[in-house]
This record gives structure tokens, sequence and C-alpha cells, in this order.
């Protein structure tokens, strides 16, 4: 039982976080960070193909 | 005895506390923290055993790209979706129920270890490995089976570690960490001071005759991505104790892709310095050390590398051992560890986990390639980045997650095929490739792909959508539907498709199409409609065959069938009974593009198979598009499938009337009330009188079944909500005034009466218009109330309370949009009708639609309001009090 109730207020907790951005988010900018590194290591790979 | 007891204590704590969600002032890791953990965890011994098998396929320099690039290609991809475990505070295993059931999750559980354990194997023979040829160095020759023992006594000792908990293995890891990277310092300086830098940086394999090079690129990358993918399992439980989403994110891509990586380099470095020497590739650290330096040296490292053998497979033991426990509650952690450590041992005795690690890696692969496209499907275009905590923490009465008796069964088809796609292109066990240009997509991108698309697209179908989007309401897509989009025409490659799926809905009814003064008619023109069923839709189309049209449809259906194929058939979204400029102005578009405008004016379904009444704006809209108006008016259509009861009626058979009743010279010339009175003339229908004139005979049993929907009102003791129906009879609840319908659509009271049931339907609107105009009509009920902002999503506003009165409606209740209880008034002049269901769906019961430009909402009776709650009644005191029949 109460380890229902730790549940519970844990997950009201973690959504109330949540829909307050406590814990900070991807940015745009790390998501085109991220898309241009994926990029870059795709375009290495292909270029594996050539050595 | 208190040993045993607080291990076991410590595991079920450990379990509990390790699936509850973290709370953010209980993270630990910045980016450094998590990237030391993931790293740590990612260097093992066995990092040398891919390194080598690299070297065994390509050169150094294409190494390089695939330990580093293709490693980071592949997590910057599947790492992403880890943001949601550090946003949420939970390990993937928690969210992976919303994917394949809380059922469905330990078997995926059981099948990830299977697949994952054998590197734990890999460790113990690396063990062996490594006693025996330092012990070889020194001249002692051990016996037959040796190799065995020694790789079964490092199973043995990790599981005795892993089952003494997690002080132990805290120890243990705390050791293990500094050893190995101290092997790993020592293997880089002894395999760069022995042999010549250029002879690694030149470096090319021998490959046999037959071997192809760009097949072996491809296996370079597809071990790299493998060899990423395989560790997320063990990788799962970090993130969640990161305190913000970039670094848990990036500590997983560059503890894998760049220390992880650089250890499977060095493997490589020291693989092939050994070839240079000895002329044999090895992947034996210990070997290399004592060769390349002195045997001293290799006797130190001896010591390291089998405490981290021994440390890596208890870690192991533990990580899984737990994971294990948190799936399977009941059983012992003890006897879990045990079984694992069976599993190695088996794999030991098997022997030959090292001659098959390519495959290995690619069977594992297999696997965690359509899991990881699930992860990243599922949490960025499925769940838009939520998720239902509680259903995937089974708290009662939230049961999203329990799908079908706790399996996902999209998830489970999507994971199977995924799985079998790979196997399609490359048979990892014999090493042939099936499909050359696939395979250039390496097994595990193209199954990544594959399945992220098949899932993708599943999720569109809207069935689908709906199965596995249970947790809706937990956090709805709240945002309203764009009804000033222009809509986009009639797609021409679909309207062949469209025409065949018609003509088959159609075929069993026989329908017929008569077409009258449509002699030089060409689009643009206007249609108007009758409306009676769903098979209207499914005859329009065929009526205005070989053109193509736009149809205006209420939002509910882009909902039930899925926004991409209504706009491909042509369909404007909008909601009912609301003054909507935006849609007029798309009408416009539509016929100043040249394409045909169908629109059903009555706005809703005939309850009893006769006309509603039009109002002017009907003939206002022609004039103003100063286009021919067409009518369509179709009879059999309500026989085949009444509003009041949507079982489908085989004996119906349909008919449909095409006729231009305004010309293009018309339009201007004839008055707003002559266009009106022509296309109502035309839309007068009475689907019993056409069913009796036509002998339709429609035998059904349940044939009037659900006539207490419009029927409602008792012709013999006058009462209200006083009908109930069963199989072809209609009887009073009270007086037990019964009525028998016959195959032809007619009822027949006990003393021989028969009655037209429009007549019965307009009898009772009689008394409706009598109560208004006494001032005595009010209802004011408890409701149930839905609200549809979007064709993706219903919102469950809860129960509210529902009043009509001659002022028109009031709707109060907790308003998602502005999070407070509010009162929506719908003034009755703003209304002439409006949307009714006897039975919505086939399974939610009778409800009533209200609606606003963001949102409509679906009205239902609660058990309280049941009896007193008839849609027909409040339709006809909505178009009386609208001025529709006054």
């Amino acid at each position: 039982m109460d380890g229902d109730k730790e549940l519970d207020s844990r997950i009201e907790a973690v959504l109330k976080a949540e829909k307050e951005n406590i814990i900070p988010r991807m940015t745009k900018k790390d998501y085109i960070i991220a898309a241009v590194i994926t990029l870059i290591s795709l375009l290495g790979i292909i270029g594996g193909f050539f050595l | 005895m208190s040993r045993k007891h607080d291990v076991n204590k410590e595991i079920e704590n450990e379990v509990y506390c390790g699936t509850l969600p973290v709370l953010p002032k209980e993270r630990k890791y910045g980016f450094i923290d998590a990237l030391l953990v993931l790293s740590g965890y990612c260097i093992a011994t066995w990092s040398y055993t891919q390194g080598s098998y690299l070297a065994t396929l390509v050169g150094f320099k294409q190494l390089l790209i695939g330990a580093f690039l293709a490693a980071i290609f592949m997590l910057m991809i599947y790492q992403l979706p880890v943001i949601m475990s550090v946003r949420y505070g939970i390990d993937i295993w928690i969210w992976l129920r919303s994917v394949f059931g809380t059922k469905g999750v330990k078997i995926v559980t059981v099948l990830i270890i299977i697949v994952n354990f054998p590197w734990y194997a890999v460790c113990c023979e690396l063990f062996a490995s490594s006693m025996e040829n330092l012990l070889g160095l020194f001249g002692i020759h051990l016996f037959n089976g040796a190799h065995l023992v020694l790789s079964l006594s490092c199973v043995v000792i990790g599981t005795i570690i892993a089952l003494r908990g997690v002080g132990t293995i805290t120890w243990t890891t705390r050791i293990l960490v500094p050893l190995l990277l101290l092997v790993g310092v020592a293997v880089v300086v002894v395999g760069f001071t022995s042999v010549p830098m250029d002879v690694i940086w030149n470096y090319q394999p021998e490959l046999a005759g037959d071997a192809d090079k760009t097949v072996n690129y491809v296996l370079n990358i597809e071990a790299n991505f493998a060899f990423v993918i395989t560790l997320v399992g063990g990788m799962a439980e970090v993130p969640r104790l990161c305190k913000s989403e970039r670094s848990g994110y990036y500590a997983g891509v560059l503890g894998q892709g760049a220390a992880g990586s650089f250890f499977v380099v060095v493997g490589a470095v020291m693989a092939i310095a050994m070839q240079y020497v000895t002329g044999e590739m090895v992947n034996d650290p210990t070997l290399m050390m004592a060769t390349l330096s002195a045997p001293i040296l290799g006797l130190s490292s001896l010591l390291l590398v089998a405490f981290a053998n021994i440390g890596t497979q208890a870690v192991g033991s533990y990580i899984y051992g737990v994971m294990l426990k948190s799936t399977f509650r009941k059983s012992s952690y003890k006897v879990l560890v045990l079984v694992l450590g069976l599993y190695v041992g088996i794999l030991c005795v098997w022997g030959k986990i090292e001659e098959y690690f390519g495959s290995f890696l690619t069977i594992s692969a297999c696997v965690y390639a359509p899991l990881a496209a699930l992860l990243f499907v599922d949490f960025f275009f499925v769940r838009k980045q939520k998720i239902d905590l509680k259903s995937a923490y089974e708290e009662e009465g939230h049961n999203a997650y329990v799908y079908s008796k706790g399996f996902n069964i999209v998830g489970a088809v999507c994971l199977a095929l995924g799985f079998a796609f790979s196997l399609i292109i490359y048979d990892p066990i014999k090493s042939v490739v099936h499909n050359r240009i696939l395979f250039m997509l390496t097994p595990t991108g193209a199954s990544l792909l594959f399945t992220a698309l098949l899932y993708y697209l599943l999720c569109k179908i809207p069935g689908i959508r709906r199965y596995v989007r249970r947790d809706t309401y937990a956090s709805p897509d709240k945002k309203p539907f764009d009804r000033a989009r222009i809509p986009p025409r009639q797609n021409a490659f679909f309207l062949p498709a469209m025409w065949l799926l018609c003509k088959i809905f159609v075929s069993p009814y026989k329908l017929k199409i008569d077409k009258h003064n449509m002699e030089g008619i060409k689009p643009p023109f206007l249609v108007y409609g009758s409306h009676n069923s769903f098979m209207d839709f499914y005859v329009t189309p065929l009526a205005l065959k070989p053109y193509r049209a736009n149809y205006i449809s209420e939002l509910e259906g882009f909902e039930n069938f899925g926004e991409w194929i209504y706009r491909q058939a042509g369909c404007l979204g909008t909601r009912k009974f609301i003054n909507d400029q935006s849609l007029i102005r798309n009408i416009a578009r539509v016929i100043k593009r040249g394409d045909i405008m169908v629109i059903y004016p009555e706005a809703r379904y005939a309850n009893v198979g006769t006309n509603s009444h039009l109002t002017p704006s009907v003939a206002k809209l022609a004039k103003m598009l100063k286009v021919p108006v067409v009518t369509l008016n179709m009879q059999g259509n309500y026989l085949q499938q009444p509003i009041w009861n949507l079982k489908e009626r085989k004996g119906a058979r349909i008919h449909a009337d095409l006729k231009c009743v305004v010309t293009q010279d018309e339009i201007d010339k004839l008055s707003v009330d002559e266009i009106l009175g022509r296309i109502s003339k035309e839309l007068t229908y009475d689907e019993y009188k056409y069913q009796l004139e036509n002998k339709i005979r429609i035998d059904d049993e349940w044939r009037a079944e659900g006539l207490h929907y419009p029927l409602y009102r008792c012709r013999k003791c006058g009462k209200d909500f006083a009908m109930t129906s069963s199989g072809s009879r209609i009887t009073c609840k009270y007086c037990k005034d019964s009525y028998e319908m016959d195959e032809y659509g007619q009822l027949h009271s006990s003393s021989g009466e028969i009655i037209h049931i429009p007549d019965w339907y307009e009898w009772q609107r009689g008394f409706v218009h009598e109560e208004i105009r006494e001032g005595r009509y009010k209802l004011d009920i408890p409701v149930r109330i839905w609200a549809l902002p979007n064709s993706v999503n219903f919102v469950d506003c809860g129960e509210g309370r529902f009043i009509q009165d001659n002022n028109g409606f009031s709707l109060e209740f907790d308003n998602y949009r502005s999070e407070k209880h509010e009162t929506l008034v719908f003034p009755a002049k703003s209304m002439v009708s409006l949307h009714t269901e006897y039975d919505y769906r086939g399974k939610y019961g009778p409800c009533v639609t209200l609606s606003t430009y963001d949102d409509t909402f679906f009205i239902y009776p609660t058990d309280e309001s049941r009896d007193v709650f008839n849609p027909t009644k409040i339709q006809f005191a909505t178009e009386y009090l609208g001025g529709l029949y006054q």
C-alpha cells in the first residue's frame, strides 16, 4: 500500500516536472547539431566505400 | 541466514527502487558523470574481440571509419529516444510496455537477454585463452579440456560475486573500470611501440580469393552498428539518472561512440601488431603483451585481464539478474542469476562463440534493430513524446498498455517482421548475402528502416492507431483541426481504386443510377445529395463518374478513417451546424479550380428515411457560386443501414437519380426561393414508401431492433421514452402496446391498424412543439462529454451538465482548453438542427453533438440520465427552436 502511494506521488511529481520543464529539454539547436553530426557520419561511411 | 536475508532485501529494494520514476531532485549525473559511467560499461575485454574481428575484414582506415563514424551514426539515431528516459526518470523497459504491452515486454526482456548474454561467454572464453596462452609461454601445458574448465570457472566465480549482491558489485565495478583502462593503456603503448606506425596505418587484411571488398566493408559497418546497438540493454538504466536530456543523450552517444570505439580500435591495433610480429592474429591482450614486450608484463596483465573478465561476468549477471527480477517479480534473484550462469555455461561448453562472433553480433542486431526502430518511431511519431505513466506502471484503472491480454500485437508483429527482414537480406550463420542492394544498407540499417516505416505506416491506419494509442486519454492531442487548410483535389491515382471499392460495396444492393438533364453538364458544378447512411459515400462517386469531386465531411469521419485517406478522397473537414466561413471559402476554391462540390445539405442521416427541411442558405450558396446545380436523390440507402440499427440489410435495393435542376443559364435568373424549391422538390424522399412501391423485401428477424430510438413515444399511452424494440417488434414498456414490423417496412398493431413509420415519427414532433410553445420543455441532465478537437483523438471532458430549454443549449463542464469549469452557451437560433447518433460507432450508445469552431462535443447520457436522454426528441426541439419547423 505504501509502495502504491510512493509510486503515485512519484508519478505525479514527474508529470508536474515534465509540464514545468524542470528537466532541461533538448532544444532545437541540439537537434540540429545531432542532425549535422549524423549527416557527417553518414557521409564518412559512404566515403569509406571509395577507400 | 542474516546475510542471505540481507542480499534478498537489497535486491528487492534495488528492483523496487530501480523501477520507480526518478524525481528531478534525485538525479545524480551531469554529462561528465554519465559519460564516465557509460564509458565504463562499454569498455570490456570483448572490445578486443570486436577489434580483431574487424581487422579480418577491412584495412585500418576503413576500420577507423567503421569503429567511429558507423558507431556514432547509429548511436545518434537510436540514442535519441533516451530523452524520454531522462524526461520521465524511467528506464526503457518501463517505456517498452507501451510498445509491447505489459506482458509482451516480459517476452522481449527474455529475448534481449538471450541474444545479449553471449557477450559474457566471450569474456569467459577470453579468460580461459589468456590463462592457457600465458601458461604456455612459461612452458606449462594444460590437460585436454582445461580450456573449458577455465572458462566455466570464470562463470562460476562471476556468478558467486553476482549472488553476493549490490555491495560486492559496487566494489567490483570500482576496481574493474580502472583495471580495464590500465590494460587498455598498456595495450596501446605496447602495440604502437612494437611495430612501425605505417604498418598499422597501411594495414590491409589478407582476404580469401573469393572475398568481396565491398561486402567486407559493409560487414565492418554492420559489425559496428550491431556492436553499439546490442549494448543498449545494459545501458538502459543510466539515462534516467541524468539531469538534462542533452547530457543523457550525448553521454550515451560518446560513451559508446568514442570511449567504446577507442577500445575497439585498440583491439584492432593489437591484432594487427601481433600479425605483423608472429604472423597470427589474436585478440588476447595478455598474449600480445607477453609476446611483444616481456613475459613479466604479460603475467601482470594476466591478473588484470583475469579479474576484468570475471568482474564483467559478475556485473553482467547482476544487471540482467535485476532486469529479470523486475520483470518476473515472484522469481528469486538467486535463481535468476543461476539460470543466467547456466546459460553462459552452456555457451562455454559449446565453445564456438568466438568462431561465430560476427554471426552472433548480426543475429543480436536483428532483434535490436527493429526494437530501436520501434522505440524511435513510437516516441517521436506515434506517442509524440508522451507516455501514460500510470498505465506503464499498471496502476489501478489505467489499462492503456494491456492491449490484447497484455500483448501489443502491432509491436510484436513489427518486431518479428523487422527480424525476418534482416534475415532475408543476409544469412549471418552461413555468411551469405541474399539481396545485395539492401545489403548495402547493412542488415541492421535495412531492418531499422523497414521496421520504422512499417510501424509508422501501420499506426497511420485509424483502427491500428486507436489500438496502439489507447493512452490518448492521458495526453491527447488538443490542437484544433485546421478548417482553413486548402483541400486537395481528389487524388487522380486514388480514384480508380475508390470506384472499385464503391462498386464492391454497392454490388449486393444492385445499384441503378438514372441521370436526368445531365447532357452537356460538365464540372464545375454543385451537387446536393440526400443523406441516409454511409452508403451515400459509395453511391455518389459512382454517380459522378468519370469526374472527380470534393465532399464535405464532419470531422468525426476524419478521426474514424484517418485524415490522410479522407484528404485523398477529396473531403473538406468541418463541424456541423456552425457558421464556418473557412468552409465557404474552400467550397469556392473547389468550384474555381473546376471541380465538383458535393454537399449533403441535411447535414445528418435521415432518422426514419424521410428528408429534412432545407434552409435558404442552400440556394444562396448556389447563387453565389454561379454554377449549375445537380441533385442526387438516393433511395434504399436508409433501408440498407438505418441509423438506428447499423447492421446491414442484405435485402435492400438501391437506386439513385442524378438530375441537373438549375443550369448555368438559369442560375442568375432564378430567385433564391425558386432554386430552393427545385432542390427541395428533388430531394424529397420517403424510404418506406419506396420500399413498399418497389416491393423490397427485408426479412431480417432483427429488422425492428433499435426502432425505439426514433419512435420513442407510445402511440397508446402517450408516454415519452416508453418504447422498446426486439426482433421485428416495437413495444411500449408501460402499456405493452405492440407493433410488428413487416418485411416491407410497415408497422401492424394487434388491432390490425397499419402504421407508416414516418407518420409516427412526425406525430411525436408535434408534441415537442406543443411543449415548447407552452413553456414546458426543459431538459437538465447530467451527461458524459467527450470533445473532438481534431482528426487525431477525442478528449475526455468527464461529466457535466446538459441543459436545453427555449433559449437553446447550455453545456456545463470542465473545459480542457481553459482548464476551468465553464458553461458554453449555444443560442437556439444559432442551430437549425443538431447531429444525433443512436448507437455511436455501434458501441458507444446514443449521443448528440454540439460544436464550437475548435471542438465538437459528443454528449452521452450517464446512468442517471439514460432513461430521459433521447436524441430524437432533443433534435425535434432544436429544429423547432432554430426555426426549421416554425
